[in-house]
């Protein structure tokens, strides 16, 4: 019994001894440790995206971290990203941000997925002053709050389809009728209603103009009434399910024309895969491609490095999405090397005043934090690979004509 | 000639939607249950279709006679060890019981296969007919054919089959059946066994036509769902009748008030159908 209660009564300062360890290291890590918060959805229906943009970061941190941490004055710190799951849900995306930024001690921030959600988690950044890199949200409406703490790396959506409009009018000049169908979906919208502006300021004569309820099984009856209008370009837009199952019924309905553009399909390897010969000269535009060819000064350097690594780490192909979130965190890195500390408003100027080149493209934010360097790249799949049209410096071939 | 397309159209549609409904229709109607694992049965047996065509060459239409017979093993046993047991509470339990189990076939699917969408794409192409300027592609019109066969067979078990009429005779009153010395378990297996052997035909004919993913499954079980309210529960015609009432509505809508509005449109019909005419266009009163 004498045995039995003193080996209890040895337990709690062990427990101590441990604990005290315990707080020290944790204190020691604090010191050498950058936090970045990183609020996504990881499940829910947007989960598929999350994963991506987890992607990433990681392969920044990792990287990062590789290479000894991020240099501020002499000193080395390591990259922890500290991830919350917000469920899809945007509201709890904002709570999320304002419970990391208050209570989980992070350094800055990344937004959480999507235009919307990152309007909204921006003004809790912008009250704690809270450095924050918007990775995913195009819509200029993210940025023109006034808001000085919050920077983007995607271009305004036009600036997709404006490159796209100008390569067509050059290299087709038989194109005049143009018909856009696009899924009834804050993005695809938003860029189908730019492709419509754009084709009218172009002199094209837009013939059919519909929107596509989300979950729509079959697009026959709207194909239909497009081949009867002889469009010479077709523009869709809309995700991977919904591009594949308007490519095939195209094919099935025997509707052929001279351009056919679909955005965001062709971006991913697997719209390219799942659509076989039935891609071939879709054209497309995205922010990012791994096709691109720039040298950066970035920690990835050159954009083929960042695909080799991304290969490596994760055996598929990067995109835009997962490009994105590795250059923000680079971004993030670079600006606190620049200013020498942690911080929060230095950094925030060092990224205000941001002005070079990375495997992502030119990167220097405009005066609402959006990026306004970048030219998004136009490309066509051709022989089952994508090929960059546009711009010229990552320029690797030549318009085609004829999608049959 | 563009009101000759989309009639075309719809009535293959029309088929594609029948075929997709009838084993829901068939469980929904012997067993009571509201079968949610349905849409997940469909993409398994689209996975099925194009795991064989991808790795071993067979043809989708070798896939169905694969397909038949191992949904029925597949839907006798989940009936036999897990919805007998509480095939007699409400139907709020059995509800939550396939939804639960489609939870996790469902995310056992994307687990195993990604939430990627993947296509069959028949080498060569099948291509399409014309006949007068109106399109009908062949794909389509095989897996049409397919569904009617389909119907026809189910049609025919029903009718003609000492087991296909002790289903019927369940449906119509299990109370009698059981005193008449049918094994009403056993049926109960059957029926969903073969609603599951159904789902798993639909799927390998949807495989040729749509993406697949398993976060198709709710597309399809929504499409199924409204099939058998319009035509009439556990009736293999009324699953015919309210595919392809349901397809021309889509249709003739898309084309009058824009593609936007069509889903829309079908849900008012629902509503409608609920409402003044409860038990669908060829269900009989009671059964609903």
């Amino acid at each position: 019994m004498a045995r039995f209660l003193l080996r209890y009564a040895r337990l709690p300062s062990s427990l101590l001894v441990a604990a005290g360890l315990a707080l020290s290291a944790s204190a020691a890590l604090a010191q050498d440790v950058i936090k970045f918060g990183a609020p996504l959805p990881l499940t829910g229906p947007l989960a598929p995206e999350a994963v991506k943009q987890q992607q990433g970061y990681d392969l920044w941190a990792e990287q990062v971290n590789k290479a000894g941490g991020i240099a501020v004055g002499d000193k080395k710190y390591k990259v922890e990203i500290v991830y919350s799951d917000y469920q899809s849900n945007t509201p709890r995306a904002v709570q999320t941000t304002e419970q990391m930024i208050s209570q989980g001690g992070v350094n800055f921030m990344f937004s959480p997925f999507g235009s919307g959600a990152a309007k909204a988690a921006s003004s809790v950044s912008e009250r704690y002053k809270m450095p924050t890199i918007a990775s995913t949200a195009s819509s200029a409406q993210v940025y023109d709050q006034g808001y000085k703490y919050l920077f983007g790396t995607f271009t305004p959506n036009d600036t997709l389809t404006t490159p796209l409009t100008k390569i067509v009018k050059a290299k087709a000049p038989n194109v005049k009728k143009v018909a856009i169908l696009a899924r009834n979906d804050l993005f695809p919208l938003a860029i189908a209603q730019e492709m419509e502006k754009s084709a009218k300021e172009n002199g094209f004569e837009v013939v059919y103009f519909e929107k596509y309820a989300i979950g729509t099984l079959d697009h026959s009856a709207t194909l239909s009434q497009i081949k009867t209008q002889a469009p010479q370009w077709i523009f869709v837009t809309g995700y991977i399910n919904d591009l594949l199952l308007v490519r095939k019924q195209m094919t099935d309905q025997q509707i052929k024309a001279d351009v056919v553009s679909m955005i965001a399909g062709p971006a991913y390897q697997e719209f390219i895969d799942a659509a076989g010969p039935g891609g071939e000269n879709i054209t497309s535009a995205a922010w990012w491609h791994p096709a691109a060819q720039y040298s950066g000064k970035d920690i990835f350097g050159t954009t083929a490095n960042y695909v080799k690594l991304f290969r490596e780490k994760f055996k598929s192909d990067p995109d835009y999405a997962q490009a994105s979130a590795s250059v923000s965190g680079a971004l993030f890195q670079m600006a606190i090397e620049k200013a020498g500390t942690l911080d929060k408003e230095k950094v925030r100027d060092a990224l205000a005043a941001t002005d070079v080149m990375t495997f992502w493209g030119p990167v220097k934010f405009g005066a609402t934090g959006q990026i306004n360097s970048l030219e998004p790249p136009v490309f066509q799949l051709q022989g089952g690979k994508a090929v960059v049209l546009s711009p010229d410096i990552i320029k690797q071939g030549e318009f085609k004509l004829g999608v049959n | 000639m563009l009101a000759a397309q989309i009639l075309i159209n719809a009535l293959v549609l029309g088929c594609l939607y029948a075929c997709i409904a009838i084993g829901f229709s068939l469980v929904w109607g012997v067993l009571n249950v509201i079968n949610l694992i349905h849409g997940s049965f469909i993409v398994l047996g689209a996975y099925l279709a194009w795991s064989l065509y991808q790795g071993l060459h067979i043809s989708p239409w070798y896939s169905l006679a694969v397909a038949a017979p191992l949904f029925f093993v597949f839907g006798y046993v989940i009936q036999r060890l897990i919805l007998n047991r509480v095939i007699t509470a409400p139907v709020l339990v059995t509800l939550t019981l396939t939804f639960g189990l489609d939870l996790i076939l469902n995310n056992a699917m994307i687990y195993y296969f990604k939430a990627d969408y993947r296509k069959l794409t028949l080498t060569p192409p099948m291509g399409s007919i014309s006949i007068f300027d109106v399109v009908v592609p062949v794909d389509r019109l095989i897996a049409t054919v397919a569904a009617l066969a389909l119907t026809g067979v189910l049609y025919l078990i029903l009718r003609r089959l000492r087991v296909g009429r002790a289903i019927v005779a369940v449906r119509l009153d299990r109370d009698a059946a059981v005193l008449m010395g049918v094994n009403v378990n056993s049926i109960y297996a059957i029926a969903f066994g073969l609603g599951a052997a159904l789902a798993g035909c639909a799927g390998v004919l949807m495989a040729l036509i749509f993406p697949i993913s398993p976060l198709t499954s709710t597309a399809y079980l929504g499409k199924a769902f409204v099939v058998c309210v319009l035509g009439g529960l556990g009736s293999v015609s009324g699953a015919l009748a309210g595919g392809i009432l349901l397809a021309l509505i889509e249709g003739v809508g898309s084309t009058m008030i824009g593609p936007a509005h069509a889903t829309t449109l079908s849900f008012v019909l629902l509503i409608v159908f609920l409402i003044l005419r409860p038990q669908g266009l060829l269900g009989r009163k009671g059964f609903e």
